[in-house]
């Protein structure tokens, strides 16, 4: 690492921040001005309804489409909600200035001292999403975390920008139980690695096992726990591995069709943050388990349930499952009608899947 | 075994009702006063009407020892500004029942006057206490009187009776009775309150036992015109009613007497001579023309008869029977009963029959009923199956019937002349309700008049809302012909048209603040109990309170949405003002700004911005 690049990444978090405070100044001037002509303001919202949810192909990912909703401090019924959403925004600012970080349901309770109302989190969570969809930037750049579950363990120095911590160095291979994705490890400076790739891995109990098999070692890897579906602030992370760092992302999920999906999400991202553009990993890499390996590797199986199967009809319908791996895999899925965990490989010992299954797919990756 | 003789007697009306006070609304000390109380008012609210005069009522009650407990003596007292009574009637109209001025077809309070006179007959065996009354009809002399009920003779006993010099006009009755106001205090209270509601032009007053007055002051300055007494209308009649309206329209046969002959001989010139039979009848052929009905009628029977003055002062005529053509008489000289035929071709024939027969048909019906003409009378006639001519005094029995009958299914008579009835008028109880209940908003209708089986009824309503008004409604005031009904609400027609109607369509929610006031007038109010407390369900009465109910409550729905609409703007402007200047704190702070911007202006003119 160059001090350079490091000069670099610094500038382009520095922009980034001040690129939210200025989306939010410019909202703010642009409704202090309409206050101050005897205007009602207002704002343009994107619609997040399903019918304005495309697939985008070059960007592979899903959108949103040109359709947008105004709210109007002028309606009466829409005046709470602009209200509440002026707020939120007049709070993301003080939040970015101050460096301060806040859950969903900080925000919820952080309202009442403002004698702003919600109703119930959900509202407030919603107004949240609003705000995402009007600065097209997801929650977090404005320092809005969801409660964490997932982590990350390998040799990876940070730096911490967050007040209190900024210019803290850590070493993330440090602690054998990893460490937690929060607020402040996704607003931390990257520094530098040795690890060539990143394994994202959808349960707990194997991102233990592969701590202990030292994975991060063998393989040169960073390794995530998503936790199952990746929250949206190790996704965020695992784009800026992928993009800063320029570490490739390979993906283990479960044998099932929620499994597949996770690796996707991932990959090109939910028609729930369809609003937002910085969360995906379109270079991503699914490598299993896939419907095949369950044939291949003679795992244990589960049937699939009526859900399983029901979910594996309505991705068919879904334009990213239309080819390569992702309908090939669907389509055995629904042929066998029977799924396997990651844990199946504990049929053959419980370092088989480090030993023997994972080199495999990281070779296979390559060709992917 | 000892056989009893039945013994048959006929008792007084007075006796009748001393037996039967519970009819007439005395059945225990709770509800003889109150009973009383009304009586008394209401006689001198309806003498007032009649006269035109605005009444003063002065209502009084007086406990004889304040001390003992309930039920025991007291002491009530009614004094108006009415026309007062003539003293020759005081003794009869106080002391006897039956006896009254309200007989005729028209629309008063009470009927007969006979609730009052109860009052009186309960204070008596009560208390043993004569009434005293004071009249005065010209406001110079006064007559007061100390009157008994002599029960067993429906007879008047003057104890006293003296007169006096005075300056005002009017009537006081007071009498001594066991009652009992801890229990009847709130419903005479009530009675009171509402007879002043829709008596909006009197001035009534009210001294309760307990030192307490009650004060209503006249609110309008209008009376409503009189009712006058009318002639029935053809649907509510019935057989007993036409045969003796009949009987009225009958020339009765002469009595005759040496008077009557004496009389005959005269007008014929006869002076002392005495003629044969046909010359009495060459003469009364020459004078025919001359002579008057009472004379002819005589001729015509000395004709049929064949008899001179002698032979017919030694009979006496019983009978014309028309339809058999049979004349009966009885003759004295050999105290026998004869017939004789009577000879149609006789040409006195027709002024006989004509006689006792009475009025044509036609006559009969545009005469002595309202609102029938010529001919709507003919036309009735071909309906009923009678010729037009048709001799009252010639219908059988049958026949009798038979036109009663068909005067009730008839369908083309006019409806009842409603000149009888006497309703407030839109205004007076618009005025009335607004100084009562003080409301925010108020209704009122006088519907057409209408009938019931040729009972002619006006029915006339409001509504009040808001103001003043208690929740907890629709409050109903229910009145029947200037009278509030104050027991038995749950079975009242009027009670269940409200209660048929959906509030909620005329966006009345919740407990509302609501007063609804009906009052039916007719000449006859169909009460569903001797207690004359609630109204029958008559189909056309009940179509007229709803069509009533209906226009109110459509007005009401306006108001209510206006004033929703208000509500709204009034929340909006609220919604503005507790918004706006939180928007504009944030987008002040947002826009790195000091001052905030002016956002008042949109505060002054949000009131007029529509909802986009």
């Amino acid at each position: 690492m160059t001090t350079n690049k490091i000069k670099d990444r610094k500038q382009k978090a520095k922009v980034k921040q001040q690129n939210i405070i200025d989306a939010l100044k410019d909202h703010g001037v642009k409704v202090y001005g309409d206050l101050d002509n005897g205007q009602f303001p207002k704002f343009s919202i994107p619609s997040r309804s399903v019918s304005n949810i495309v697939y985008d192909k070059k960007l592979r990912q899903y959108i949103l489409g040109n359709s947008a909703a105004v709210r109007s401090s002028r309606n009466s019924s829409q005046l709470r909600s602009f209200t509440q959403l002026m707020w939120l925004a007049f709070f993301a600012n003080r939040l970015t200035q101050e460096k301060k970080s806040s859950t969903l349901r900080d925000v919820y309770y952080s309202s009442q001292a403002f004698a702003i109302e919600f109703e119930d989190q959900s509202e407030s969570d919603n107004i949240i999403v609003d705000l995402e969809a009007v600065l097209s930037k997801p929650r977090e750049d404005f320092h809005i975390f969801p409660e964490e579950r997932s982590s990350i363990f390998g040799d990876l120095n940070i730096e911490y920008t967050i007040p209190g911590y900024e210019g803290k160095k850590m070493n993330l291979s440090n602690h054998p139980d990893g460490y937690a994705i929060g607020p402040s490890l996704t607003t931390a400076e990257l520094l530098d690695t040795s690890a060539e790739i990143v394994i994202a891995i959808e349960k707990g109990g194997l991102f233990t096992r592969f701590v202990e098999e030292q994975v991060d070692k063998k393989f040169k890897s960073i390794i995530i726990n998503t936790g199952g579906q990746a929250p949206r602030s190790t996704r965020t992370l695992l784009k800026r591995l992928h993009d800063e760092l320029g570490l490739p992302v390979i993906i283990l999920t479960d044998g099932d069709v929620y499994g597949e999906h996770i690796a996707m999400v991932i990959k090109s991202g939910s028609a729930n943050a369809a609003h937002l553009r910085e969360l995906t990993v379109p270079d991503a890499k699914w490598v299993g388990v896939w419907a095949t390996d369950i044939e291949k590797f003679k795992l244990p199986t589960i049937p699939m349930t009526e859900s399983d199967i029901k979910r594996c009809y309505d991705l068919q319908n879904d334009p990213r499952y239309q080819e390569g791996i992702w309908k090939k895999e669907l389509d055995v899925f629904l042929k066998i009608k029977r799924k396997a965990e990651l844990e199946a490989f504990s049929k053959y010992g419980l370092t088989n899947i480090t030993d023997k299954y994972l080199p495999q797919k990281l070779e296979l990756a390559k060709s992917l | 075994m000892s056989s009893i003789k039945e013994k048959f007697n006929q008792i007084s009306p007075s006796e009748f009702f001393y037996r039967n006070r519970d009819l007439a609304g005395f059945s225990n000390p709770t509800r003889s006063l109150y009973t009383a109380v009304r009586e008394f008012v209401e006689n001198s609210l309806d003498a007032c009407d009649q006269k035109g005069i605005f009444p003063d009522v002065h209502l009084s009650i007086k406990a004889v020892d304040p001390d003992a407990p309930d039920p025991k003596p007291y002491i009530l007292t009614v004094k108006d500004n009415g026309p007062g009574i003539e003293s020759k009637h005081v003794p009869l109209a106080f002391g006897t029942v039956l006896y009254g001025s309200k007989f005729g077809l028209k629309q008063a309070r009470g009927m007969f006057g006979l609730g009052a006179t109860m009052a009186i007959l309960y204070g008596q065996i009560t208390t043993n206490k004569p009434v005293y009354v004071k009249s005065s009809t010209d406001g110079k002399i006064q007559d007061e009187f100390e009157l008994l009920l002599d029960i067993q003779k429906n007879k008047p006993v003057i104890l006293k009776h003296n007169t006096k010099e005075v300056t005002k006009r009017g009537l006081s009755v007071s009498i001594c009775l066991e009652g009992d106001y801890a229990k009847a205090g709130s419903k005479i209270k009530d009675y009171v309150y509402e007879t002043s509601l829709i008596t909006p032009y009197a001035t009534i007053t009210f001294d309760d036992p307990k030192g307490e007055k009650f004060h209503y002051s006249k609110i309008v300055n209008e009376m409503p015109p009189a009712p006058t007494i009318i002639r029935p209308h053809a649907h509510g009649i019935d057989v007993e009613t036409i045969r003796r309206m009949m009987v009225e329209s009958q020339f009765e046969i002469p009595n005759i007497d040496d008077i009557m002959i004496e009389k005959v001989r005269k007008d014929l010139g006869l002076a002392k001579k005495n003629l044969t039979f046909s010359g009495i009848m060459d003469k009364a052929a020459k004078r025919w023309k001359t002579l008057s009905r009472p004379v002819r009628v005589v001729i015509s029977l000395m004709s049929f008869l064949e008899m001179d003055f002698d032979k017919l002062n030694k009979v006496r005529i019983d009978d014309i029977d028309v339809p058999n053509k049979k004349l009966y008489y009885w003759d004295f000289g050999d105290s026998q009963a004869k017939t004789i035929d009577l000879d149609s071709d006789n040409p006195y024939y027709k002024q006989l029959t004509g006689t006792v027969q009475g009025e044509t048909l036609t006559a009969f019906l545009t005469k002595r009923f309202q609102r029938i003409g010529p001919s709507t009378a003919v036309k009735f006639a071909e309906f009923a199956g009678f010729k037009p001519e048709k001799r009252m005094g010639s219908l059988t029995n049958e026949e009798l019937v038979k036109l009663s009958d068909s005067l009730q299914k008839f369908e083309d008579f006019l409806s009842p002349d409603p000149s009888c009835l006497a309703p407030l008028g839109e205004e007076p109880l618009e005025k009335g309700m607004k100084k009562f209940f003080k409301p925010d908003f108020c209704a009122v209708i006088q519907r057409p008049a209408s009938a019931y089986s040729g009972f002619p009824f006006v029915v006339e309503m409001g509504i009040a809302y808001g103001g003043e008004i208690r929740p907890g409604g629709p409050h109903v005031y229910r009145y029947a012909n200037r009278i509030p009904l104050l027991y038995d609400e749950g079975s009242d027609v009027v009670l269940k048209v409200v209660n048929d109607t959906d509030w909620s369509r005329y966006k009345v929610k919740g407990d509302p603040p609501f007063v609804i006031v009906s009052h039916i007038c007719s000449t006859r109010i169909p009460y569903k109990t001797v207690g004359k407390e609630n109204v029958a369900d008559r189909q056309e009465i009940e179509r007229e309170l709803r069509l009533g109910l209906q226009f109110l409550s459509r007005k009401l729905a306006a108001y209510m949405s206006k004033r929703g609409q208000a509500e709204m703007a009034k929340k909006r402007a609220n919604l503005y003002a507790k918004y706006l200047p939180l928007i504009s704190q944030f987008c002040t702070e947002l826009s790195g700004k000091t001052k905030e911007p002016n956002y008042k202006k949109l505060l002054e003119e949000e009131i007029t911005v529509d909802d986009q």
